[in-house]
């Protein structure tokens, strides 16, 4: 389980930068990031599958549907 | 992952050699049904019977891990055990994403989070001594958290762990590992969430 | 990983675990929709906590035959009928309506899950509430003094 791959990655400027300031502000790596996001990925894509939906509640309680994957 | 650690093993009175491991299986799961869930159920009703204060009965005798097996592929969550003598002693079941700490030290920080921790009933006094025998092993639960603690480090995250702490075990995780105990969860059944920052988890390391 | 392999260390937390419970999960059925924080006392909340309780009585099982025979934890089972305000999870009520062969929605609303939509369900729960706390409250102890106390209060 823990043998590892590696790949190459091609980015964009905007990409990077994105990258570059959730590092930062995370205080995460920036492949410790990508690997969130992975994980991220695959846990909304499951629930999904399954029939569930994703929002967002902002600070009025109103929902708002996310249109994801 | 497998690596070999030290249990304490209570009859013996010495440290003895057990395995730590992160390839747990459905078979793990259906372990615990088989072994460790009459045992504690019929501990609990004894202790209830016996008029046991309702925060000493423990609430985790429904608890059903094969309810989790969709979980073993899910990325985003960790699953550690512990065997010895050939039987599974302490399951964990961590989430590495989806949330953060709320220490404010720490606000906002991405951090590993205890969704499960169970160890075998035969390892915990309080029921083993229902049943009028003595614990197996010792610092089962220790080295799950050690292990969490770990993973923690190796994402990145720096140490930082939380849990939501059962009323029977805020002692152990404020008082005897030194977490910080910051708020009733009302999201959680007002359960109090508790968090390691970085310096308190290299603390309960040393 | 690279685990601590320093022995005083692991007999140190041995030592200090002794005793404890370390258990992490909260109470069973925490994977399911969240509790919410303890509401007010409501007449439906009662009924809910007064119908739980009959059933099992009608029954004639003890709180951990029911627990058992529910599937439900004993704990929760306790606390929806000694405690008003207690929300159970979702997971719990599902078993106990099919146990009791009622319907899960309507045990859902009468729990404090869902919104009774209308005023029919709030009276009848009420009427309910009302007739169970009597029934249950009164000893026979009870009874006799409420009667002498009656009758001393409709004396000329």
């Amino acid at each position: 389980m823990n043998s590892k791959k590696t790949m190459t990655l091609n980015l964009t400027d905007q990409e990077m930068r994105v990258l570059e300031e959730l590092s930062a502000q995370k205080d995460l790596s920036k492949t410790a990031i990508l690997r969130q996001a992975l994980k991220l990925y695959q846990l909304v894509d499951l629930k999904l599958a399954e029939g569930g939906k994703l929002f967002f509640e902002d600070q009025k309680k109103e929902k708002a549907e996310l249109m994801v994957l | 992952m497998r690596e070999v650690i030290q249990l304490f093993d209570n009859a013996a009175k010495k440290l003895v050699d057990a395995e730590l491991f992160d390839e747990v299986t459905v078979e793990h799961f259906l372990e615990t049904q088989k072994k460790w869930r009459p045992i504690v159920k019929d501990a609990a009703q004894q202790l209830y019977r016996a008029g046991a204060d309702v925060g000493s009965i423990p609430q985790h005798f429904h608890w059903d891990w094969t309810s989790k097996e969709a979980d073993l592929r899910v990325l985003a969550f960790t699953f550690f055990g512990i065997s010895c003598g050939g039987e599974l002693q302490g399951l964990m079941k961590l989430a590495t994403v989806g949330h953060v700490a709320r220490h404010p030290e720490q606000k906002g920080k991405p951090i590993v989070y205890v969704d499960y921790l169970e160890t075998a009933p035969w390892n915990i006094k309080v029921l083993t001594q229902a049943q009028g025998k003595n614990s197996r092993f010792g610092a089962v639960g220790s080295r799950l958290i050690e292990a969490a603690v770990r993973k923690s480090q190796e994402e990145g995250f720096k140490g930082r762990l939380a849990l939501h702490s059962l009323p029977s075990s805020e002692p152990f995780y404020i008082e005897t590992c030194g977490m910080t105990a910051l708020e009733r969860d009302p999201a959680k059944q007002n359960l109090v969430w508790c968090e390691f920052t970085p310096e308190q988890a290299e603390t309960f390391l040393s | 990983m690279k685990m601590n392999r320093d022995q005083a260390w692991v007999q140190k937390k041995a030592q200090q675990e002794d005793g404890c419970f370390v258990s992490v999960g909260g109470l069973v059925n925490a994977l399911e929709k969240p509790a919410q924080a303890a509401a007010s006392v409501t007449p439906i909340k009662v009924a809910f906590a007064r119908f739980v309780q009959l059933a099992r009585r009608e029954r004639k099982l003890y709180l951990e035959q029911f627990a058992a025979k529910v599937d439900i934890d004993l704990v929760e089972l306790m606390n929806i009928e000694k405690d008003e305000r207690y929300i159970p999870a979702l997971r719990t009520v599902h078993q106990i309506a099919k146990f009791l062969k009622v319907p899960e929605q309507k045990l859902m609303a009468l729990a404090g899950l869902l919104k009774a939509k209308d005023a029919t369900f709030q009276t009848a729960a009420l009427k309910f509430a009302a007739r169970s706390e009597s029934v249950e409250k009164l000893s026979e102890e009870e009874h006799a003094a409420l009667e002498e106390y009656i009758n001393f209060l409709c004396e000329p």
